[in-house]
């Protein structure tokens, strides 16, 4: 089977068009790297990656205006990309360097810019639902225009932060936007042995009234053109929105993890048809651009990725001396001496 | 988690005795020259508008601020603390009441995980308070009595405050609110009423970190705070002796060089808490002076706290669980005697 071009949607321009594949392409290539260099022993702890899911964290990403707001997973690298973290950035996170965004405190995609609007992703599932709606509910008493966003998969869908915090979203009926990764599996066990109501949209929308709408998570412009729609409908007055993007995802959890559980050739015929980055390539070919201006970009995003490592493997090393640093804002002081 | 009922009827605030209020009035004092000099700040939590709160701290806000500035919310800790903190990062400073400080179990999450990690993960502040109204004597039971600081003191990135006085209860809410780190506010509920005093000047800020000294002494220290601070001056008077008694105010970080600083002098300590025994800020207490007063005892330091159990309800059981002004003299006086 031949790869499917992504859908033609007016609402995306060229530019736009080849920004989505320059981002996509930056996170698989990135990700690809970095899980190479997992296995040859020079970065610590794990790697996670978006493979698959690129559309979703590329076009939610540019879907956001300039003073918006957003908590992205693991899987969503793109969107730091797009929101204008460079990939020295983020090798410094996966090499626990002194001068990456956690100093060294926290590891692979364990980081944010929160004075950028970029929240700081923390592993337990759900805990930033309620957060981003409490960014959402001070953007609304300021009168402020602005949205704020995360992505939770299926396996949030079982905890209770999540509940809680589309409720309050919705009851508060603040300008937050969720986007929804399905992408089949948490971890190791399949949708089906997690929820009766495989629907997440459906049950947001039956559930708490929250507008939700499902989208081709593989296909970057019509992800970019549907959360776009959902980020100006919450700026508008709309309250919450959420949009549920279906994807698969074509690697294991971690790198460790080498995906044994899932059925034999899904991932591949999913991929030879959904691929990102090959769907995202076709339909620029359809547009008119050359094989040659396609190569280009490419090659500019390898380059920039070299440029990166490079540039992350020459950052120094957190000082040892510094590990009881930066607990609090205000350290306390006592009251003798 | 909301009330079951028996405790939560709100009475109406007592009226105010000119030039002298209660603790719990200092609390909403404190809540409403907050709200009135800083508009970052707003209020979340279970009824705390229409209802003023179910001990009434927040009474009349509502009317005074709006429900813009004084929130409702629905019976979600674990939603209402995260989306607090969202507001945080937004450079918002909410105050979140926690109707019962039992029922903080149901926000530890955001509180742990998030809230305490953030600056120290990204150099991001988080200005939270999360008020907890705590403690026994008010025959609440398992559920509604507790004294659950314990489980946060150790925890990297937050700060824990338990007044024992109304002028504390002002200061350290004051600066709680200003603060820009997460901290824990557990208000004593049997202190709400039983404690009167003149009302603190709006300019009044208990700083957060220092213990103070309440009663100077030579002859032992008592370590404690918040219901303790009371329970332990009564029982000085009433065991008689030179004893020094060392409220620490903020139980977390510890003010290690005052508790060092008292006991040097002393020689004998007794720690004093209400809070189970094996939990909690006495631990981090007896720590400290086995490491670093250990030459200056000429005691075994001594503890004095509720058994690990749960709150029970009967008034017999209740009043057996509690260190009370008589069994708080009886362990100061064998320390005294050893």
């Amino acid at each position: 089977m031949a790869v499917e071009p992504c859908a033609e949607n007016q609402s995306v321009g060229r530019e736009e068009r080849i920004e989505l594949f320059r981002l996509v392409l930056l996170q698989r290539l990135f990700e690809e790297r970095v899980t190479a260099l997992y296995r040859q022993g020079r970065v610590p702890g794990s790697v996670y990656t978006g493979r698959g899911q690129e559309a979703v964290a590329a076009g939610a990403g540019l879907a956001l205006g300039p003073d918006d707001v957003v908590a992205p997973l693991n899987r969503e690298l793109a969107c730091h990309f797009a929101r204008g973290v460079e990939p020295a950035d983020v090798f410094r996170n996966f090499f626990g360097k002194a001068t990456g965004p956690t100093a060294g405190r926290d590891g692979n995609m364990h980081f944010g810019y929160p004075g950028d609007g970029i929240f700081p992703l923390v592993s337990m599932l759900g805990d930033l639902v309620p957060v981003v709606t409490g960014a959402a509910l001070a953007f609304k008493r300021r009168r402020q225009p602005r949205v704020a966003m995360t992505f939770l998969g299926e396996g949030a869908f079982s905890v209770g932060d999540t509940h809680e915090g589309l409720n309050l979203a919705a009851v508060w009926k603040v300008p937050v936007v969720f986007v929804i990764q399905s992408n089949r599996y948490s971890y190791s066990t399949p949708v089906a042995r997690q929820m009766v109501n495989t629907n997440i949209s459906q049950r947001v929308f039956g559930g708490w009234s929250i507008h939700s709408e499902r989208v081709d998570g593989t296909d970057a412009i019509s992800v970019l053109a549907t959360v776009r729609a959902a980020v100006e409908r919450a700026r508008d007055g709309g309250g919450p929105q959420a949009v549920e993007a279906l994807s698969v995802r074509m690697h294991g959890h971690a790198a460790h993890d080498d995906a044994r559980y899932v059925p034999a050739g899904m991932r591949e015929e999913f991929a030879e048809r959904f691929d990102p980055p090959a769907r995202l390539a076709a339909r620029l070919a359809l547009d008119g651009l050359s094989a040659g201006e396609i190569d280009a970009v490419r090659e500019d995003v390898s380059d920039e990725i070299a440029a990166g490592l490079a540039e992350a493997e020459r950052a120094p090393a957190p000082d040892p001396a510094t590990v009881e640093h930066g607990v609090y804002a205000a350290p306390p002081r006592s009251s003798v001496g | 988690m909301t009330s079951t009922g028996h405790l939560s009827a709100a009475e109406a605030p007592a009226e105010t005795v000119v030039g002298e209020i209660t603790y719990l009035e200092a609390i909403r004092v404190a809540l409403r020259d907050a709200l009135a000099e800083d508009d970052r700040v707003f209020l979340l939590g279970e009824d705390i508008g229409v209802f003023g709160g179910a001990f009434g701290a927040t009474a009349g806000l509502l009317e005074e601020f709006g429900e813009e500035r004084v929130i409702d919310t629905p019976i979600s800790e674990e939603g209402f603390v995260g989306a607090a903190i969202g507001a945080a990062w937004m450079g918002e400073h909410p105050v979140v009441e926690l109707q019962f400080a039992d029922f903080i179990t149901c926000a530890f999450d955001p509180i742990v995980t998030v809230a305490a990690k953030t600056h120290w993960r990204s150099g991001q502040a988080i200005p939270i308070t999360i008020r907890c109204p705590s403690g026994g004597g008010v025959r609440g039971g398992p559920f509604h009595a507790g004294s659950p600081e314990g489980w946060f003191v150790g925890t990297a990135g937050l700060k824990i405050v338990c007044p024992a006085t109304v002028a504390d209860a002002y200061g350290l809410l004051r600066s709680a609110i200003e603060d820009p780190d997460p901290v824990l506010y557990f208000e004593h509920k049997r202190l709400y009423r039983t404690l009167r005093a003149e009302a603190p000047d709006d300019s009044l800020r208990t700083p957060i970190g220092p213990a103070a000294v309440v009663r100077e002494g030579n002859d032992a220290t008592v370590v404690t705070y918040g219901s303790g601070v009371g329970t332990a001056l009564a029982a000085v008077e009433l065991a008689g002796g030179d004893v020094e008694v060392l409220d620490l105010r903020t139980i977390w970080p510890l003010d290690e060089a005052a508790v060092l600083a008292s006991v040097e002098k002393t020689s004998r300590v007794l720690v004093l808490q209400e809070a189970a025994r094996s939990t909690g800020a006495a631990g981090v207490v007896l720590s400290l002076l086995a490491r670093r007063a250990f030459e200056h005892l000429d005691a075994p330091p001594a503890l004095h706290a509720a058994p690990d159990t749960p709150v029970p309800f009967a008034p017999e059981l209740e009043d057996a669980y509690l260190p009370s002004v008589e069994t708080t003299a009886a362990a100061l006086e064998a320390l005294l005697a050893y």
